[in-house]
C-alpha cells in the first residue's frame, strides 16, 4: 500500500482487506456499536501462547537444557493446545468476521466477509439477531470490488456504502440517504465524470458486474473460499 | 511503508504483531518438541568441518536421536558431542567403547578424515567421552548440503539480521 492509500488492483487480498477496513468504519459512523469480545479472546489465546514460548526460551537460554528438560514437554503440549484453540477460534468462531456489534435498534449484528480465489467479488454474510435475542436472520450479499475501487486502486467509500445500505435493510434503515436503486451511479464523483469514477474496463458499473458474474459461471466454481 | 502500520488501530496492530510472534514461537516450540522426542538438546545439527569426509560434508544437515532403548551406543556409530567448557558440537565416529551396563559408558571418538583420535580435542585431562553427559545424540539421518545456509549465516552475521528483518517486515505488512 502506498501512502496515498492506493492498492494494487491485482491483489485480491488487498482488495478484500481494504474493504474489510472501511466496513466497520462505515457501520460505526451509523451508530452501530462494535463489541470486541471475539478479538479480545483471540488476542488472549494468541499472546498467552507467545508468552509461554517466550518464557521457555528465556528459561532455556539462562539455565540450559539440563534444567529445562522436564518442563519442556508440558510447555510444548500447552503451547500447541493454545495455538490450536487460537486457530479454531479464527476458523470456527470468528469465520472471517469483520464487524461484530449492536445496531441502532439494539439488534446484534455480525458481518463476515469472504472472497474466492480468482474472483473479484466481495461476499458478505450478515447475521442479525433481534434485540430480544430472537429471530436470527442471515443475509448473503455479494458485489464485485470494481464497484468501489477505481482503476488505479483507490477505494471510493460512497458506492460501497450505497451497496451495503441498499442490500442490507438494517444498514439501509440507519442510513436511508444511501439507499439507491442504481448502485454506483449516485456517487458525486461519477456524476462529475472524473477519471477516478471509471472502472477498470471503462464499462458502466452494472455491466461490469454482469461480465464478472458470467466469467464466474464458465470458470467453474467449487473452489474453497478464502476467509 | 510503515504508514500502513501506524494507521492501524491498537487492536489491529496487536493482531498484526501477533502474526509475527506466532511464526517465531511456533518454530521455536516445534524445535523444542523435537528436542523432547529425541531427548537431545539439539536434535538437528549442521556439519561445520570436513573432518568426517567422505561420510559427511560441510553443510550437511544431521538428525540426532539420543535414546538407547534397545542397545547401547555401538562402535562405528557416529555421535555428536559437546566438549566440556566449549559450545561447539562435534560430529565424529565412535572407535572404542568401555564400560556400559552398570558402569557409565565411555566412548573414544575419531573423525574419519582425521589422522588421530579425539583425545586432543577433549577437555584437559579427559581421555574419553561420557555417553550420558557429553554426547547429545547419534546420527540417524541426514540431508546433504541444505545446512550450508546456517554456515553462511554464522560466517556472515549481518545476513542473520537481514533475514530476520525481511521476515518481520513481510509478516507484519502482509495481511492474510
Amino acid at each position: 500500500m502506498s501512502s496515498e492509500g492506493k492498492i494494487a488492483v491485482y491483489s485480491l487480498a488487498d482488495l478484500k482487506t481494504t474493504t474489510d477496513d472501511i466496513l466497520p468504519t462505515y457501520l460505526t459512523s451509523l451508530h452501530f456499536t462494535p463489541t470486541h469480545t471475539a478479538s479480545t479472546i483471540r488476542l488472549a489465546l494468541g499472546y498467552s501462547a507467545v508468552l509461554l514460548a517466550a518464557a521457555l526460551f528465556y528459561f532455556d537460554y539462562t539455565s540450559g537444557w539440563a534444567t529445562t528438560a522436564p518442563y519442556t514437554l508440558p510447555a510444548v503440549l500447552v503451547y500447541f493446545a493454545l495455538n490450536g484453540a487460537y486457530t479454531a477460534w479464527i476458523f470456527i468462531v470468528e469465520r472471517g468476521a469483520v464487524f461484530e456489534g449492536v445496531g441502532p435498534q439494539g439488534e446484534r449484528v455480525v458481518v463476515r466477509s469472504r472472497s474466492r480465489k480468482n474472483e473479484g467479488v466481495y461476499f458478505l454474510k450478515i447475521e442479525i439477531t433481534g434485540a430480544a435475542g430472537k429471530g436470527m436472520k442471515e443475509i448473503d450479499v455479494e458485489a464485485p470490488f470494481t464497484r468501489w475501487f477505481t482503476r488505479d486502486g483507490q477505494i471510493v467509500p460512497k458506492p460501497f456504502q450505497q451497496w451495503l445500505a441498499s442490500s442490507v435493510d438494517v444498514v439501509g434503515k440507519a442510513d436511508p440517504t444511501n439507499v439507491v436503486e442504481d448502485i454506483g451511479r449516485g456517487s458525486s464523483i461519477e456524476e462529475k465524470g472524473t477519471a477516478s469514477g471509471v472502472n477498470i474496463m471503462g464499462l458502466p458499473v452494472e455491466r461490469m458486474g454482469e461480465l464478472l458474474g458470467g466469467a464466474v459461471k464458465t470458470g467453474g466454481g467449487g473452489k474453497k473460499g478464502k476467509r | 511503508m510503515l504508514s500502513t502500520l501506524t494507521a492501524l488501530k491498537p487492536r489491529a496492530l496487536l493482531l498484526q504483531l501477533l502474526n509475527f510472534a506466532l511464526v517465531l514461537s511456533t518454530a521455536f516450540m516445534m524445535w523444542k518438541g523435537l528436542s523432547v522426542a529425541s531427548n537431545s538438546p539439539s536434535p538437528i545439527v549442521v556439519v561445520l568441518s570436513g573432518s568426517m569426509e567422505p561420510a559427511f560434508q560441510r553443510g550437511d544437515l544431521l538428525f540426532l536421536w539420543n535414546r538407547n532403548w534397545r542397545e547401547d551406543t555401538k562402535v562405528g556409530e557416529v555421535v555428536v558431542y559437546n566438549v566440556r567448557g566449549k559450545d561447539i558440537p562435534i560430529v565424529h565416529r565412535v572407535v572404542r567403547k568401555f564400560g556400559g551396563g552398570e558402569t557409565p559408558l565411555q566412548l573414544l571418538t575419531k573423525g574419519d578424515n582425521n589422522a588421530a583420535d579425539d583425545t586432543e580435542l577433549y577437555a584437559r585431562d579427559q581421555k574419553y567421552l561420557n555417553r550420558k553427559e557429553d554426547v547429545i545424540g547419534s546420527v540417524v539421518g541426514y540431508i546433504p548440503f541444505v545446512g550450508y545456509v546456517t554456515i553462511l549465516l554464522s560466517e556472515y552475521p549481518w545476513l542473520k539480521t537481514a533475514m530476520l528483518a525481511i521476515m518481520g517486515v513481510t509478516v507484519v505488512l502482509q495481511r492474510e
